[in-house]
C-alpha cells in the first residue's frame, strides 16, 4: 500500500495548481465559468490528452489522474466542462471511429461536448426532452443517452436541436434542450467502458467537491484568526474553534472516501464511488454553510469567496439527484 | 387548559379569512409566493401596505393608544396565521415591526405625530442603520459619530448590511454621542433623512444575485436634534428593545408550514429521504408553532415574557433554512436554475425549467442562510439563551 503521487502524477498536480492559480485568487474565484481562451490553453497544455483513453490518440490517464486534475479545480472553485465534456462524453466516443474527429478536437479544448441524457429514437431520428444540458449552449455536439439507453451523437448545428438558456447556480449557462427529428450516430462502446466512464464522471464530480471544502476550509480559518469582534479574533472563541475542527473532520472524512473510491480495482469503483458520493455531497454542503455562517453577513455576499463557492458547492452536490440518490441507489 | 379557540376567536378568524379572500388579488399572491428574498419587493409591498391601512389592519401589533387595532396576542397571531397560509407579502418590517414600537414607546408627543401617520402611509419607508463593517455580532463597539453643534448633530460613519436602503428615504440609525463612556452607555437614537447631503448608499449585491442589502455611507451630515429619539445615551436600551421586537415580535412558525404545504403542493408527493426530511422539518415547525402560541397565551393571560420566547428565531432559521432546502432537492435539477433577472414574478423572467417555484427555489436557498445571521447570528443567541433560560 502506498498513498505518494508518482512524480508524473505531482508534475500534473503542480501543472495544474500553477495554471489555476496565475488565473484565480479569492476575489476571482468561481466569478464565472472558465473563458474559452483558458479553456483551449488547458487542451493545448495536453491536460484533456492526458485524461483521455489510449484508443482515442490520449495518455489513458485514470482514476487517479482524474482526481488529481479535478481536486485541483476544485480547490480553485474553477466552473469547467471537464467532468461532462472531458470525461464522459470523451471516452462515450472513444472507441468510435466516425465520431473521432471530435475526438481530437475536444482533447485540444477546441470543440466542447455535452452530456444529454433523455430523447428516444423515432423513425430513426431523435425526439423528445433532453432536459437541461450541462454548457448545452456553447456546446458542439451532444452525446445522448437515450431514455432506451442507447447512446448517440449528434451535431450541435443539426436545426433539429433546439435549445433554451438556462442560467445555472454557479453562474453556467445550461440549455434546455429539445430534440426535434435529429440526425444521430449511435455510438459503438461496450457496457463496461461506459459504466467506466460514468464511474470517473462521478469521481470528478466528488473531486471536486473536495477541493472545494479544502479551500472553504482554508478561506474560514483565515477569515476567523483575522476577524475581530469583542476585541479579539473570533477564532479565540470556543463555538468557532470547534466549528471549524469539525469542518476539518467532514474534510478528512471525504477525502478517505475520494481516496478509497479512486483507488478501488475496477469492479469495486461502481459501489465506491456512489459511497463516496452519498456521504461528500451532503458533507460539503454542511461544510460551505458553516464556512459562509462564520464568515457572518460578510458570507451571503457576491463579493467574498465563500458564498459564490457555496453556490457551486450546491450545483456539484446535487447533480445526478446528489447524496440522497446515492444513498438509494447504494441501499437497492 | 384548552387549545380551542372561543367563540369570539372563531369569528374573528372568519372576518380574517374572508377579507384575505377578498383583497389578496392572484398578483399579488403570486408575487409574494415567487419572492426570493425575506421581504416583499416594494411593487407587491406598497400595494399590500395601502389595502392593509384601508381597514385599519396595518398597525395589527401597535397598542390602541398607538393606533393600532387593539388586538389580544393570540387574535395577533390568529392573524398572522392567516396571512400565512393566503399567501399575502411579507412587508419589510424595519418601520412597521422596529422603528414604529420604538417611536411609540420611546418618542416624544411631537415625534410620534409627525413619523407615525407617514410610516403608515407609507409616505417614509424606513432602514435599519445598526451595523458596521467592525461591528456587527459586537454592536456596542459602533464607531458612527455624532457630534453635537448647536440644534445639530453632525454624523459621520459608515453603516453596513442595511437592508433595502435603496427604497428607503429615512434610515434609523445608532451613533456614538459620548466617546467618553463605557460602549453601551455613550450610544444614540437618531432619525435620518436620507435626501439629506453626505448620506450616500452603495449596493451589496448576494450571493444569489439579489439585492437587498447596502453600505450607507455619512459623511458630516447635519441631523436636527430634535430627530433623536430618547435622551443622549438612552440608545443602547432603545436598540434592545428593538432587537427583542426584532426576534420575537411575531410568530415564524405560521409561515414556515404554510411554505411547507405549498412546496409539497408544486413538487408532488416526495419519497424516500426527501418525504423523511419533510416529515421531518414538518413537526419541527408543529413544535415551534405549540412553543411560540404557548408564550403568546401566557402574555395574554398577563404573564411576563418566558425566556423560552429567546428560542424562536433560532429555531425558525434552522427549519426555514432545512425547507428552502428541501425545495432545492425536491426540483431536482430545475432547482438549480439561478437567472439573473429580478424579481422572479416579473415579466423579464426567462420561460422556467419545470414551474416558477422550481426557479427561484435556488435563490431562496442562498438567501436563507441569512436568518441564522441577521438579527444577531446563532451563535449569539444560543449564549443568550444559555445565559437567560438556564442562568450559565
Ligand atoms: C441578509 C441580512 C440583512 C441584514 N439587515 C440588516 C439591517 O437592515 N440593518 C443592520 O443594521 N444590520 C443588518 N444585518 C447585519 C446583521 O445584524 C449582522 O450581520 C450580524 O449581527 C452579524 O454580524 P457580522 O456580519 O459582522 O458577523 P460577525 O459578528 O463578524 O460574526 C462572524 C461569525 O463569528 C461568530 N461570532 C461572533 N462573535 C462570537 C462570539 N462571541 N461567540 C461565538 N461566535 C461568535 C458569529 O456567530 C459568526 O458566525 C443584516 C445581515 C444580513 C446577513
Amino acid at each position: 500500500m502506498n498513498l505518494a503521487l508518482s512524480d508524473e502524477q505531482a508534475m500534473v498536480r503542480d501543472m495544474v495548481r500553477r495554471f489555476l492559480a496565475d488565473r484565480y485568487d479569492a476575489a476571482t474565484m468561481a466569478k464565472g465559468p472558465m473563458s474559452p481562451d483558458d479553456w483551449r490553453a488547458l487542451g493545448e497544455l495536453g491536460l484533456f490528452a492526458l485524461l483521455a483513453p489510449e484508443q482515442a490518440g490520449g495518455l489513458g490517464g485514470g482514476a487517479v489522474e482524474v482526481m488529481i486534475v479535478s481536486e485541483e479545480m476544485g480547490r480553485a472553485l474553477a466552473i469547467t466542462p471537464l467532468t461532462e465534456a472531458v470525461l464522459l462524453c470523451g471516452r462515450a466516443i472513444a472507441g468510435d471511429p466516425v465520431a473521432r474527429r471530435w475526438g481530437d478536437r475536444l482533447m485540444q479544448g477546441e470543440a466542447l461536448l455535452a452530456f444529454a441524457p433523455g430523447g428516444a429514437m423515432t423513425d430513426g431520428r431523435l425526439c423528445g426532452s433532453g432536459g437541461i444540458v450541462r454548457d448545452g449552449m456553447d456546446a458542439d455536439a451532444f452525446v445522448v443517452e437515450t431514455e432506451a439507453g442507447a447512446l448517440l451523437l449528434i451535431d450541435g448545428q443539426d436545426s433539429g436541436v433546439r435549445r433554451m438558456p438556462v442560467r445555472l447556480v454557479d453562474g453556467s449557462m445550461a440549455a434546455h434542450v429539445r430534440f426535434d427529428a435529429v440526425h444521430a450516430v449511435p455510438l459503438t462502446i461496450p457496457g463496461s467502458a461506459w459504466a467506466e466512464a460514468q464511474a470517473l464522471a462521478g469521481l470528478s464530480i466528488v473531486a471536486e467537491l473536495v477541493g472545494a471544502m479544502a479551500t472553504l476550509l482554508d478561506l474560514t480559518v483565515d477569515y476567523v484568526r483575522q476577524r475581530h469582534q469583542f476585541g479579539k479574533p473570533i477564532a479565540s472563541f470556543q463555538v468557532v474553534q470547534h466549528r471549524c475542527a469539525r469542518m476539518y473532520t467532514w474534510l478528512e472524512q471525504s477525502r478517505s472516501l475520494l481516496l478509497k473510491s479512486a483507488l478501488a480495482e475496477e469492479e469495486e469503483r461502481v459501489r465506491a464511488v456512489t459511497a463516496a458520493r452519498a456521504y461528500i455531497g451532503d458533507a460539503a454542503l454542511k461544510l460551505a454553510e458553516e464556512a459562509v455562517q462564520l464568515h457572518g453577513g460578510m458570507g451571503v455576499t457576491d463579493e467574498l469567496a465563500v458564498g459564490r463557492g457555496l453556490r457551486r458547492v450546491l450545483l456539484l452536490s446535487r447533480l445526478h439527484g446528489g447524496g440522497t440518490a446515492a444513498r438509494a441507489a447504494l441501499a437497492a | 387548559m384548552d387549545l380551542a379557540l372561543g367563540p369570539e376567536q372563531h369569528a374573528f378568524r372568519e372576518e380574517v379569512r374572508a377579507f384575505l379572500a377578498a383583497s389578496l388579488s392572484p398578483a399579488l399572491r403570486r408575487g409574494a409566493a415567487l419572492t426570493s428574498g425575506v421581504f416583499a419587493e416594494p411593487d407587491i409591498a406598497r400595494e399590500w401596505q395601502a389595502i392593509l391601512e384601508a381597514k385599519g389592519w396595518l398597525v395589527y401589533h401597535w397598542p390602541d393608544h398607538a393606533g393600532g387595532p387593539g388586538w389580544t396576542p393570540v387574535q395577533r397571531w390568529i392573524f398572522e396565521k392567516e396571512c400565512a397560509e393566503a399567501g399575502a407579502p411579507v412587508l419589510p418590517g424595519m418601520g412597521l415591526k422596529l422603528v414604529g414600537p420604538v417611536l411609540y414607546t420611546y418618542g416624544t408627543p411631537a415625534q410620534k405625530d409627525h413619523y407615525l401617520p407617514r410610516l403608515r402611509s407609507a409616505e417614509h419607508v424606513w432602514a435599519q442603520g445598526f451595523s458596521e463593517p467592525g461591528s456587527g455580532s459586537d454592536l456596542a463597539s459602533l464607531r458612527t459619530r455624532a457630534v453635537r453643534d448647536g440644534d445639530h448633530y453632525v454624523v459621520s460613519g459608515h453603516k453596513i448590511w442595511t437592508t433595502q436602503a435603496q427604497y428607503a428615504n429615512w434610515l434609523f440609525a445608532l451613533v456614538r454621542t459620548d466617546p467618553h463612556v463605557k460602549p453601551q452607555q455613550g450610544i444614540s437614537f437618531l432619525l435620518i433623512d436620507m435626501a439629506l447631503p453626505g448620506v450616500m448608499v452603495k449596493p451589496i449585491l448576494s450571493a444569489s444575485g439579489d439585492h437587498e442589502l447596502n453600505e450607507v455611507f455619512l459623511d458630516e451630515v447635519r441631523v436636527p436634534v430634535s430627530d433623536r429619539v430618547g435622551d443622549e445615551g438612552q440608545g443602547w436600551s432603545i436598540a434592545k428593545f428593538l432587537l427583542e421586537n426584532e426576534r420575537g415580535g411575531s410568530s415564524f412558525a405560521p409561515a414556515i408550514l404554510a411554505d411547507l404545504a405549498r412546496l409539497r403542493t408544486s413538487t408532488g408527493p416526495l419519497t424516500g429521504e426527501l418525504a423523511d426530511r419533510a416529515l421531518r422539518l414538518q413537526l419541527e415547525a408543529e413544535a415551534l408553532e405549540m412553543t411560540e402560541l404557548r408564550t403568546l397565551i401566557e402574555i395574554e393571560h398577563g404573564a411576563a415574557p418566558d425566556p423560552r420566547s429567546l428560542t424562536t428565531k433560532l429555531l425558525a432559521s434552522e427549519i426555514r433554512q432545512g425547507v428552502e432546502a428541501l425545495a432545492v432537492d425536491a426540483f431536482g435539477l430545475a432547482g438549480l436554475q439561478l437567472p439573473v433577472e429580478r424579481p422572479f414574478y416579473g415579466d423579464d423572467m426567462p420561460a422556467p425549467v419545470g414551474s416558477a417555484q422550481a426557479q427561484v427555489a435556488a435563490a431562496r436557498y442562498l438567501n436563507a442562510r441569512a436568518w441564522s445571521i441577521f438579527g444577531g447570528t446563532s451563535e449569539i443567541q444560543l449564549t443568550l439563551i444559555a445565559k437567560a433560560a438556564l442562568g450559565l
